[in-house]
């Protein structure tokens, strides 16, 4: 689902925020990225929803080659990935419906399903009753619910959050963290960047450790690694050779063929 | 692991989309009416927008209606003085006014003289007798003339040039012959002033076409100014839009109605604008016009006219706003 070979990015400021970087998340799978500040986490994300450009190496995402995206088919790239900010970017001059109705007015949803739909995500981040609220009068963590709700609705295939608890106690991001690993339950491939190493150890995911814009951990909690049927070893690149062929293979396939047949939006995982 | 995430998949479309076989066309018409709906709500909210801040809005339509309506209006003025001179008589005739000395044997062989010539093609005398008795017909001078003891009109000799409506500027030679003959007191040569009026109106459309141009790419540029300034007040809506995977068009979409509206709304101010004009000067227009012996009226806008102006308006405004998006989506990328 999101797959980086070897990718390096070069600021024109000269500065080298990430350097020979590969790893690879399959559809439905869960991970962290870590690292300290100024590691490159943002850096990374930002290339996966095509906010940004590598200078090195190539990242598939949803099965699309994005260095052989063209401008003019960003938007359709992005609409498969939600995205969640630490700042919520919530657009303040509309209601919290109308807020998380975007995606599916740019998707071209019809009125009908829009609401169906938007209901069906403030219900699962629990903000049902505050549909015709304006999102000023939310509460920090009501607002970042929302923004996750918002990038849901989608239903996109990746779903990708930086630092989205930066701004929330303890209690709070721990509660905002289960959202995401619910998104996972449903097949939602799920990539959240941040620097609390207590919140990210206690979730027991897969985690991508950045230093220096250099990859160096990737641990896997047994458990995960268990049912991923991987080895539970850190490393980039030591998947059990055939089985990992035969899923990226696949994973790819799918991606395109949902991509061409199942538009992001059409009914499909999530919601459950 | 991706079968998994496939059965899922299957399980819920099952419940979500009952009918799962005419899927395609019915996803397509689902589409087309969605994007009928953002249409119509981008027109909506545009307008709403407008009508959020009044005096910004009002300020730019009354610039925009004025940049409109005043080639508007001189092309009126054009039209109308155009109509007025084309109500005077076709005077391509060189009337020749001889010395009062002249008598009617003297005058008859000069015309036959001006007969002969290549360059003229009728000579028509008038003597004075036949001048006094057309002078007491069409002027209500009738009692006063009575008054006269004898027959103050000369002789006058109508002479029509040969080839002169085409090349006007042939003419002159043949007029500042007869001035210079000593026969003749004076020469009226009325094409003349007819050239020059013409050459006046000529100039007044000229300068009246490259003022619309100018004021119309002033009306271009204020909307498409507001449009800028509107464009970067909602920036961050801007890139949160495209980070949600907004188009060009999408995103351009309300943009381009801000400034169709503009433009609409402009129209009909500019509209209103010469009506007002156009009742303000219809007094002291009805007393140029009847001491003219009503032979000419004025005309005001015709629906044509109005017609069109309205469309240059809706057409610039919505131009200034295409401008404007596209500089500014191009410059601004979603950060
Ligand atoms: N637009 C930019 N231009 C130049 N350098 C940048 C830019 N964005 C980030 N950087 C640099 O790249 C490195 C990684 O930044 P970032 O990805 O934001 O790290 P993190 O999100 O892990 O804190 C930092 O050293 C930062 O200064
Ligand atoms: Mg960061």
């Amino acid at each position: 689902m999101i797959k980086f070979e070897q990718v390096g990015k070069k600021y024109p400021s000269g500065q080298e925020a990430l350097s020979e970087l590969s790893f690879e998340l399959d559809a439905g799978e869960m991970a962290f990225i870590a690292g300290h500040s100024g590691a490159g986490k943002s850096t990374l994300l930002r290339m996966v929803a095509l906010m940004d450009r590598p200078t090195r190496g190539q990242i598939t995402v949803n099965g699309q080659n994005l260095a052989k995206t063209k401008a003019r088919h960003v938007p359709r790239v992005r609409r498969g990935v939600g995205m969640v900010f630490q700042d919520h970017r919530l657009l303040m001059d509309r209601s919290v419906f109308d807020n998380v109705a975007l995606p599916l007015e740019i998707a071209g949803c019809a009125r009908g399903e829009i609401g169906r739909r938007v209901r069906a995500a403030l219900d699962k981040v629990g903000l049902l009753a505050r549909e015709a609220a304006a999102p000023v009068t939310l509460s920090t963590g009501e607002q970042q619910r929302v923004g996750i709700a918002r990038a849901i609705v989608g239903k996109p295939p990746v779903l990708i959050a930086d630092e989205p608890t930066g701004n929330l106690d303890p209690m709070l991001s721990a509660e905002i963290m289960k959202l995401f690993a619910e998104f996972e339950q449903v097949g939602t491939t799920v990539l959240v960047a941040s620097h609390d190493l207590n919140l990210i150890k206690r979730m027991g995911k897969r985690v991508l450790v950045l230093d220096h814009g250099k990859l160096i951990d990737d641990f896997r909690p047994a458990a995960a690694a268990a049912s991923n049927n991987a080895v539970a070893r850190s490393a980039r690149d030591d998947y059990p050779p055939s089985p990992a062929s035969a899923t990226n293979g696949e994973g790819q396939q799918v991606g395109a063929g949902q991509d061409a047949a199942v538009p992001p939006l059409s009914p499909g995982q999530g919601d459950a | 692991m991706n079968r998994r995430v496939a059965t899922i998949r299957v399980k819920l479309e099952k419940s979500a989309a009952p009918a799962p076989a005419p899927r395609a066309p019915a996803h397509k018409r689902r589409r087309m009416g969605a994007w009928r709906e953002h249409h119509a709500r981008s027109f909506r909210a545009s307008l709403r927008r407008l009508a959020g801040r009044p005096g910004a809005t009002a300020l730019t339509l009354l610039v925009m209606s004025l940049a409109l309506c005043l080639p508007f209006l001189l092309w009126l003025l054009l039209d109308n003085a155009r109509a007025l001179g084309g109500h005077l008589d076709d005077a391509r005739g060189i009337g020749v006014f001889l010395k009062p000395e002249i008598d009617a044997a003297t005058a008859r062989s000069f015309a036959d003289k001006l007969r002969r010539r290549t360059d003229v093609a009728v000579v028509a005398i008038k003597t004075p007798e036949e001048g006094l008795a057309e002078f007491r017909s069409q002027s209500g001078f009738a009692d006063a003339l009575k008054v006269l003891q004898s027959n103050p009109l000369p002789t006058v000799l109508i002479v029509t040039p040969k080839i002169a409506a085409a090349s006007a500027r042939a003419t002159p030679a043949l007029v500042d012959e007869l001035a210079h003959d000593k026969h003749v007191d004076q020469v009226q040569y009325d094409a003349l002033w007819r050239q020059r009026l013409d050459a006046i109106l000529a100039f007044t459309a000229r300068v009246a076409g490259v003022l619309a141009m100018l004021l119309g790419l002033a009306a271009l540029l204020v909307v498409g100014n507001t449009v800028r300034n509107d464009i970067v007040g909602r920036a961050e809506e801007i890139s949160v839009m495209q980070l949600l995977g907004a188009d060009r068009a999408f995103v351009r979409r309300p943009f381009l109605y801000t400034g169709l509206w503009y433009g609409a709304l402009a129209g009909l101010v500019a509209l209103l604008l010469i009506a007002g004009v156009e009742i303000a000067l219809a007094a002291p227009l009805d007393q140029l016009t009847s001491s003219y012996g009503g032979r000419f009226t004025i005309h005001g806008l015709s629906w044509v006219q109005a017609i069109a102006l309205f469309g240059t308006s809706v057409m610039l405004g919505w131009l200034g706003a295409w401008i404007a998006t596209s500089r500014q989506l191009r410059l601004g990328r979603p950060q």
